[in-house]
């Protein structure tokens, strides 16, 4: 019966999924193993409240890269974004900021705060857009290694060294200080308005283990931002049916181009024979070869669980065991009977439709993550917040919607206690801080799941519940993610190639890393163009 | 009438140098070699700036703000013949004692077999990677020490030059190998906590070495760029927890050694000679004028002052394009240390040392207080809210030790370097806050020194607003300006400007605002002079 497969994916979230799609397509006979019963990943809907769909984990997207959209032709497989229009921040005294996509608007908003920063908000998205424009090819490019001297690398190397000179001097004092400094700082440059610096800043965390106050923390601000300004969609968005939409219009897009899919089909072990991945056992038992696996869960779970230490250099097992996670955020979804009535600007309205941000002020953000240091959840967590039924009405019974609640800090390694101990506790403390912009919440509330980083460890595999598959970090990214020497999505196994979020460029819906991977597979076995 | 208009009759000068720091009295020995006579004008009545010793209370002195040396880079002080000007080196075979709240501690020798010796009381896995962390600093001190006394490639458009001194940089670092080039890549913009949890699982010991990567920053252990801050201080020395010699009669002496030097070269030194303005014409430097009106005129001034206090304070702005002013707002310089300086009628007994074999010997080098990472980080935390810690990290010496030229027999001075006292407070002025944080400080020690208090002649507590009024430090940052990743090296003060010279034509930066800009070393001044003398070619 041993049925033998060019390339084994092993995991099927949204970069495993795209690497089959991209393999399959060039004309490999790919099957992807998913451990559990839906596909997906972290990119997933579920039921959890009859009647109700969560995207239980993620749950808006703007990083999905445009050529994958083009390539695997998702829209066909039903990929569907809605635009998720602005973001509106509660503030303690009753008074808000609401910025939206229409420019024109946002502006008077702001002008309610601060002229000055009406002002420089226009200059800002101006020299943000500079600034993705040099970082966006570095998303869609295979990291060079600068330690070597093989024309391949310096190539790349010197071309970036000439792009950066090519950029005018102001462009290039920003580059570099989006590139060093903390999201907090950078910004403070900017604007003077403290909710404004506060909720922008936001970006610049999430996923880390860091406060808005860290240096490093300015380029992830700037990784986000990067979908804002996408050809593909404008801005953040919700996939219909919740983000389990786009797994399956990928999966779709696979299936189509010959990937087979098992779900429920849990891997064991990686086979290594001779320095040589051949192919995988199940826990099953069942053993499955392949001339390739490619395998898209974390570092850890790739080699630390489904290879023996013997099989891998010592050194490369201890920088493995050295890649940090710290999963830092946790997620509350809430089935609600109504609307949360916001004090700020009451009854429903458009305000809703769009993300709403707890992050009032710079303090309160950096105060979160100073309890998150040592190892306690914040007592008031920075928020980020949808209602995606107002957009989509598919996913709650009418006139009933979904809370969606994103919520940092919550620290992997608690320092009393064990996270299911403090479920509860946690869920409570994101209800409460809700509620105290929107007092009806407590009395419309008629199912809630509470997802701690735990929770996001054993249920997506995710090491330490981190959503980026570890740490977007200075000393994590690009020619560094994961391991310094193998950031180009091989490994010292032959055969044994990454493609997921912990490889360059990182997390977020983007399948990038799948994509890119997959391209070095076709490289090194040969393969149809795509 | 403005010096614009006015015509001096007397021939300019050539270079005049703003400010009597160490780095300032470096650049004007590298020039008055060359023959230029510089004249360097201090605005205090001595020499020195963050660098001087002084007599806080009769009879007793000491450094009075830097109290550890960077070390000086070892060219200048040979090119200087400080040795020869008076300079003699007090050094301590222990490098630094680190007592822990239980009475333990750790007691760092300058040799590191006799220090891996007392970390193997705590952890014998630690003993053996204190020495690798040595090798490893000293490793990146072979790299980073040229780095030091390099001037920042042009971003724009690097010369040749910039160029090869960048290759001879990048053949050293291929001299680790890829693995070691890797690590040094990754270790770079890591924060320090993780840099030292990747050596040792000894609190303490982590704590000792992490404190030098926040030493005079406004950043905690935890914070990403702090493993830069403790590479940059390595490469001046790559002993893990720092130098702990002191010029004997203090920094002062130092100081002193180099104004000595630097008038026989053949410089001019005036002191309580306040530069008040330089003079601009045409965006070309015209020379300064002093508080009290008088005038010098110069072809070239230099400035030893820090970035803000030279283009926000001493030049009207007008004269400076206006992205750079703005820039120039935001560079961040508000310090987060403030000094308190002891007069003691003996020495304090540690309740640590009262097992330890050195006895009192142990407090002849640097004293750590700041047991745990956690406890460093909240120190830091209180900062970020504008209060002062209320548990700090203390660096202290008591140079009175090994050197008896400043305290009367059998009497003691301590300096302490305290850490954090943020420059701007949420509540209240310095002014009310004062003694509260020289409290504060004591108390911290006593857990340690017990009788401390009661042994108390006289304290001198300098806080950040002190730093800035009385040394000159704006924002009273003893660096003029943070270390962190966007402000070293091309980035020091502003990209674009890291090469010693500024918009305005002859006017030049030597200060700690310029690259290296690390703690005592001189290396600013030193590349400074040599990019005047390249314009002056």
């Amino acid at each position: 019966m041993a049925k033998h497969y060019d390339v084994i994916v092993i995991g099927g979230g949204h970069n495993g999924l795209v690497n089959a799609a991209y393999l399959a397509r060039a004309g490999k006979k790919v099957l992807v193993l998913e451990r559990r019963h839906v596909l997906g990943g972290a990119a997933v809907t579920q039921e959890i409240v009859p009647g109700f769909k969560f995207s239980v984990f993620s749950y808006v997207v703007s990083l999905l890269r445009p050529e994958i959209i083009r390539d695997l032709d998702l829209p066909r497989h039903g990929l569907e974004i809605m635009p998720l229009d602005g973001t509106m921040t509660p503030m303690p005294n009753g008074d808000h900021l609401w910025r939206v996509n229409d420019h024109a608007k946002t502006r008077r908003a702001l002008e309610r705060h601060s002229k000055i920063d009406a002002e420089a908000y226009e200059e800002f998205g101006k020299a943000m857009v500079a600034m993705c424009r040099f970082v966006k090819p570095i998303l869609g490019m295979v990291p060079p290694d600068p330690t070597s001297l093989a024309p391949r690398h310096w190539k790349v190397l010197a071309s970036l060294g000439r792009r950066f000179q090519s950029l005018s001097a102001e462009d290039k004092y920003n580059l570099v200080q989006l590139m060093t400094m903390s999201a907090a700082d950078f910004l403070d440059q900017w604007f003077e308005t403290d909710v404004l610096k506060a909720t922008m800043s936001a970006s610049g965390i999430i996923g880390t283990f860091l406060g808005i106050r860290s240096p490093g923390t300015a380029y992830v601000l700037l990784h986000h931002y990067m979908g804002e300004i996408d050809g593909a969609f404008r801005s953040w968005g919700f996939s219909r049916g919740g983000t389990g939409g786009i797994s399956n219009a990928i999966a779709g897009a696979a299936g189509e181009a010959g990937v087979e899919i098992r779900t429920e089909a849990p891997v064991a072990r990686i086979l290594v024979k001779n320095g040589e991945a051949q192919g995988v056992a199940l826990e099953s038992g069942e053993e499955i070869r392949a001339d390739v696996v490619s395998s898209s869960v974390g570092p850890s779970l790739t080699f630390l669980k489904f290879i023996e230490a013997r099989d891998l250099p010592g050194e490369f097992l201890e920088e493995v065991a050295r890649y940090k996670y710290r999963g830092s955020s946790g997620k509350v979804n809430l089935a609600l009977d109504a609307l949360p009535n916001f004090t700020c600007l009451p009854g429903p309205g458009r305000h809703l439709r769009g993300a709403i941000s707890i992050s009032p002020s710079i303090e309160y953000m950096e105060r979160a993550y100073d309890q998150a240091k040592y190892g306690e959840f914040s007592r008031r967590p920075y928020i980020d917040m949808v209602i995606p039924s107002l957009t989509d009405p598919s996913v709650a019974p009418p006139g009933k919607h979904v809370l969606s609640c994103f919520v940092q800090y919550a620290p992997y390694k608690l320092s009393r206690g064990t996270w299911d101990e403090q479920r509860e506790a946690f869920g409570n403390t994101v209800i409460d801080t809700i509620a105290e912009y929107a007092p009806n919440l407590k009395n419309i509330i008629i199912g809630k799941q509470v997802i701690t980083p735990l929770d996001i460890e054993q249920q997506t595999g995710l090491s330490e519940g981190n959503i980026f598959q570890g740490e977007l970090s200075l000393e994590q990214l690009f020619f560094l993610r994961p391991v310094a020497g193998w950031a180009r999505y091989r490994t010292p196994l032959r055969k044994l190639y990454m493609c997921g979020s912990a490889t360059h460029p990182g997390g977020g819906i983007m399948g990038a890393p799948g994509r890119l991977a997959a391209l070095e597979i076709l490289k090194d076995v040969g393969g149809g163009k795509n | 009438m403005s010096a614009e208009e006015r015509t001096d009759v007397a021939a300019p000068r050539e270079i005049v140098i703003v400010g009597g720091g160490h780095n300032a009295l470096v650049a004007a020995f590298y020039l008055a070699r060359k023959g230029l006579k510089p004249l360097v004008l201090e605005r205090r009545d001595v020499i020195g700036g963050a660098a001087v010793t002084e007599e806080f209370y009769p009879g007793f002195r000491c450094s009075t703000v830097a109290h550890a040396g960077g070390p000086p880079l070892s060219s200048i002080l040979q090119e200087m013949q400080l040795a020869k000007h008076g300079l003699t080196r007090l050094e301590s075979p222990v490098r630094l004692f680190a007592p822990s709240p239980e009475g333990r501690s750790l007691i760092l020798d300058t040799d590191s077999n006799a220090a891996a010796h007392r970390i193997a009381e705590f952890s014998q896995r630690d003993a053996a990677r204190y020495v690798e962390l040595q090798r490893a600093l000293t490793e990146v001190a072979g790299i980073l020490g040229d780095v030091l006394s390099l001037t920042p490639p042009d971003v724009d458009k690097p010369s040749a030059e910039d160029f090869w001194k960048l290759v001879k940089v990048g053949r050293k670092a291929r001299g680790l190998g890829k693995k070691g080039m890797m690590r040094l890549l990754r270790w770079g913009p890591m924060a320090v906590a993780d840099f030292v949890a990747e050596f040792f699982e000894t609190d303490l010991l982590r704590a000792a070495v992490a404190a030098r990567g926040i030493f005079g920053a406004a950043m905690g252990p935890w914070s990403a760029g702090s493993t830069a801050l403790l590479f940059l201080r390595a490469a001046a020395d790559p002993f893990p927890v720092g130098n702990s010699a002191y010029p004997r009669g203090g920094l002062g002496a130092l100081t002193a050694g180099m104004a000595a030097a630097a008038k026989q070269a053949g410089a001019e030194i005036r002191t309580g000679a306040e530069v008040e303005r330089i003079s601009v014409k045409n965006g070309e430097v015209t020379g300064v004028v002093l508080r009290g009106g008088e005038e010098i005129s110069a072809k070239r001034v230099v400035s030893g002052a820090d970035p803000r206090r030279t283009f926000l304070g001493l030049l009207d702005p007008v004269h400076l394009p206006p992205s750079f002013v703005t820039k120039m707002r935001h560079y961040r310089s508000n310090g987060t240390a403030a000094k308190l300086n002891l007069a003691l009628d003996a020495l304090p007994n540690f309740t640590a040392l009262e097992s330890a074999s050195e006895g009192n010997a142990a407090l002849a080098g640097r004293i750590h207080v700041g047991p745990g990472i956690d406890y460093l980080e909240r120190a830091f935390d209180d900062s970020k809210y504008g209060e002062f810690s209320r548990a700090p990290f203390l660096d202290i010496s008591i140079p009175s030790v090994l050197d008896d030229s400043l305290a009367p027999v059998g009497k003691h001075v301590m300096s302490i370097h305290m850490q954090f006292a943020p420059f701007q407070l949420k509540q209240g002025d310095w002014a009310l806050q004062r003694d509260a944080l020289a409290d504060t400080i004591i108390k911290t020690l006593a857990a340690y020194a017990p009788d401390l208090p009661g042994r108390i002649l006289a304290r001198q507590i300098l806080t950040p607003k002190d730093l800035q009024d009385t040394y000159g430090l704006t924002g009273g940052h003893p660096f003029h300006g943070e270390l962190a990743l966007d402000q070293i090296f091309t980035m020091r003060p502003l990209l674009g400007w890291a090469r010693y010279r500024t918009p305005v034509k002859g006017l030049y930066l030597c200060g700690s605002g310029t690259h290296p800009g690390n703690g005592i070393t001189g290396a600013s001044g030193a590349n400074a002079a040599r990019e005047i003398l390249k314009d002056l070619r």
